[in-house]
């Protein structure tokens, strides 16, 4: 508890604040909105932002604040469900190369190499173009578009950990193959991809706003910040505040992710140290010590 | 060093051929039958079996996969890149149109993103720590944040809307270009800035930046002489990817200001589940990006002596 604690301090809280806002403000969206988003007010069409309206209402008579606050909301779902499933299959596809090793992980890291080579949002909107526009088509290109990354990332791990005299160890004395993943190489997967996926996921917050801005997203009437902008192009000279704040709201959003991504580059992320390693490798200090000792008094 | 050349290219025709044959499959592979949307098309609800049949068999649809990608790919090495199923029309004319649109956006965009970012980055450096320094990073981290089609409708607004100068859409005039490159041009401007800036702090803590000192140089003179050459490697990488990058831009920006370039031909021939225009943008933006890390490395071999021995040996 106190080393959860202790670790928890050393966290960068500064940076990760507005990321914590965020997911706050997502949620606890429909606490937060004072109108039901989708809720139409035909006598209060185009209001500008007032005590009733904090940001004026839409061209429908909708609630933008409302709007703006639930789009959060819808951001933070579609971008945790494409990160987790990307993060498995790239986890997944990426360790087993790296463990077989061999001919497969070559053919394997071609394929990925392959996939990496065009832009990820290319692919994306290519697999959207065979399957017809739509939030689990977006999710499925999506995951499909942003695997490839990871999995490469989870080769590089997993083939300079194997190598290790403590796997082979580990091996001498009958673990499985399971066991060894599970145990000792998806730890050290993990603390790396996580830490990397963190900080993309502004730029998949900037995916899905794009695909859903271009209508082969997220589907209106659901409040998106990209398709509300899109809708709002339309009242560009009228009304600029339909654009300016889901604009903002998403510019905020993708700056706050690359801060922390910008932290990651510049400075040494921060691992949880787990007990056992700590005692671990205090010991073998201290055996280290005792036997320098012992050579001495020999000497 | 020819030698070398000759592998690099050998390694990106292999990566255009390959990846283009995963885009094909996966897009022949959709649900959905060619042969009778062409036949649908051609003869309307009376289209029969026989028909779709027929042009299945004229397409080659029943060879295998291997077979079909072949002479596919053998047509478009020599510019035909079959007709499209909306229009009909052959989409080697549709590219002939849409091509210099899209290539003087990226053209433009790319000499914005370059001076941009390397004036910004080694005046962040000149400044070292003083207010233009301090100033430049927020400035460099919204624009890198700030998402295309947002910046194009911001621009719409001033120049457009409020101040009149600038035309919104289409491409009438030289004026009308400024927007749209703009618009492409200002992530990669404001992450090469970055990378100037910080490669140019590393660079400087090293002894033949010291050495410029001791000879009597200003900073600024050991930046440009010293710094600035050396940076050339890291710049070269980034800049060839954001250049593929900004495919990504051209779509968003097209499609913003009714540009009729290749991004926007792309998002129609997706709108309308059009199989045969998508391989044929897919393969052309494969071309584009392989060729563009192609060329960057071979650049960063002629200019570094360290990477050409390094990869010789």
């Amino acid at each position: 508890m106190l080393n959860v604690l202790r670790w928890a301090g050393r966290l960068p809280w500064r940076i990760l604040a507005p990321i914590v806002l965020f997911i706050l403000v997502a949620l606890f969206a429909p606490l937060i909105a004072p109108y039901k988003p989708g809720v139409q007010d035909y006598s209060a069409l185009l209001l500008p932002p007032g005590p009733a309206h904090w940001f004026g209402t839409d061209y429908l008579g909708r609630d933008l604040f409302s709007r703006v606050v639930m789009g959060a909301r819808v951001s933070l779902v579609a971008m945790s469900t494409v990160l987790a499933s990307a993060l498995f299959i790239g986890v997944v596809v990426g360790s087993f190369a790296g463990y077989v090793g061999g001919r497969i992980e070559l053919v394997m890291i071609s394929f990925i190499d392959v996939v990496l080579c065009v832009p990820s949002l290319i692919i994306a909107l290519a697999f959207i173009g065979i399957f017809g526009a739509g939030y689990w088509t977006m999710v499925g290109a999506l995951t499909m578009a942003w695997w490839a990354n990871y999995a490469r990332m989870s080769r590089a791990v997993v083939a300079s950990e194997i190598g290790q005299p403590y796997i082979e160890a580990a091996r001498v004395m009958g673990a499985s193959h399971l066991w060894i993943y599970v145990k000792h190489l998806l730890p050290h997967v993990l603390s790396l991809v996580v830490v990397y996926a963190s900080a993309d996921a502004g730029a998949l917050v900037l995916a899905i706003a794009t695909l859903s801005f271009l209508s082969l997203g997220v589907q209106p009437p659901i409040p998106e910040w990209g398709q509300m902008l899109v809708d709002g192009m339309s009242y560009l000279e009228e009304s600029p505040r339909l654009v300016i704040v889901p604009g903002i709201a998403l510019t905020l959003v993708v700056i706050s992710f690359n801060l922390l991504g910008e932290h990651f580059a510049l400075k040494k992320v921060p691992k949880p140290l787990p007990r056992r390693r700590l005692t671990r490798l205090m010991e073998a200090r201290r055996t280290e010590e005792e036997m320098l000792s012992r050579q001495e008094t020999i000497g | 060093m020819k030698k070398l050349i000759a592998r690099r290219m050998i390694f990106a025709i292999a990566m255009v051929i390959a990846a283009s044959a995963l885009a094909f499959a996966v897009v022949a592979a959709a649900p959905g039958n060619v042969a009778a949307l062409i036949a649908e098309r051609i003869a309307g609800p009376s289209a029969t079996a026989e028909l779709v049949r027929q042009i299945a068999d004229d397409l080659g649809l029943n060879d295998p996969l291997p077979l079909r990608y072949l002479s596919w790919l053998n047509n478009a090495a020599t510019g035909d890149f079959g007709s499209s199923l909306r229009s009909g029309k052959p989409i080697s004319e549709e590219f002939a149109q849409r091509l210099p649109v899209t290539a003087t956006l990226i053209v433009c965009g790319g000499i914005i993103a370059l001076v941009m970012s390397l004036s910004f980055g080694v005046l962040g450096a000149i400044d070292n720590g003083g207010i233009v320094d301090r100033l430049l990073r927020p400035v460099a981290l919204v624009s890198a944040s700030a998402p295309n089609f947002f910046v194009a409708a911001i621009l719409v607004l001033i120049f457009s809307v409020s101040l009149g100068w600038l035309p919104a859409f289409g491409t009438g005039s030289i004026g009308s270009w400024i927007m749209p490159s703009l618009s492409v041009a200002l992530f990669p401007g404001a992450v090469l800035s970055r990378v100037v800036r910080i490669n140019l702090q590393d660079t400087m803590s090293r002894p033949f930046a010291t050495t410029g000192f001791s000879k009597g140089f200003s900073r600024p003179a050991v930046l440009l002489r010293e710094a600035l050459p050396n940076i050339a490697v890291p710049f070269l990488t980034t800049f060839g990817a954001q250049l593929t990058l900004m495919i990504i831009g051209a779509i968003i920006v097209e499609t913003v200001f009714a540009l009729n370039g290749i991004g926007s031909f792309f998002i129609e021939v997706i709108r309308f589940r059009d199989f045969i225009g998508m391989q044929a943008v897919l393969l052309l933006f494969i071309a584009f990006s392989v060729s563009v890390n192609l060329v960057v490395d071979i650049l960063c071999m002629f200019i570094d002596p360290q990477l050409r021995r390094r990869t010789n040996a």
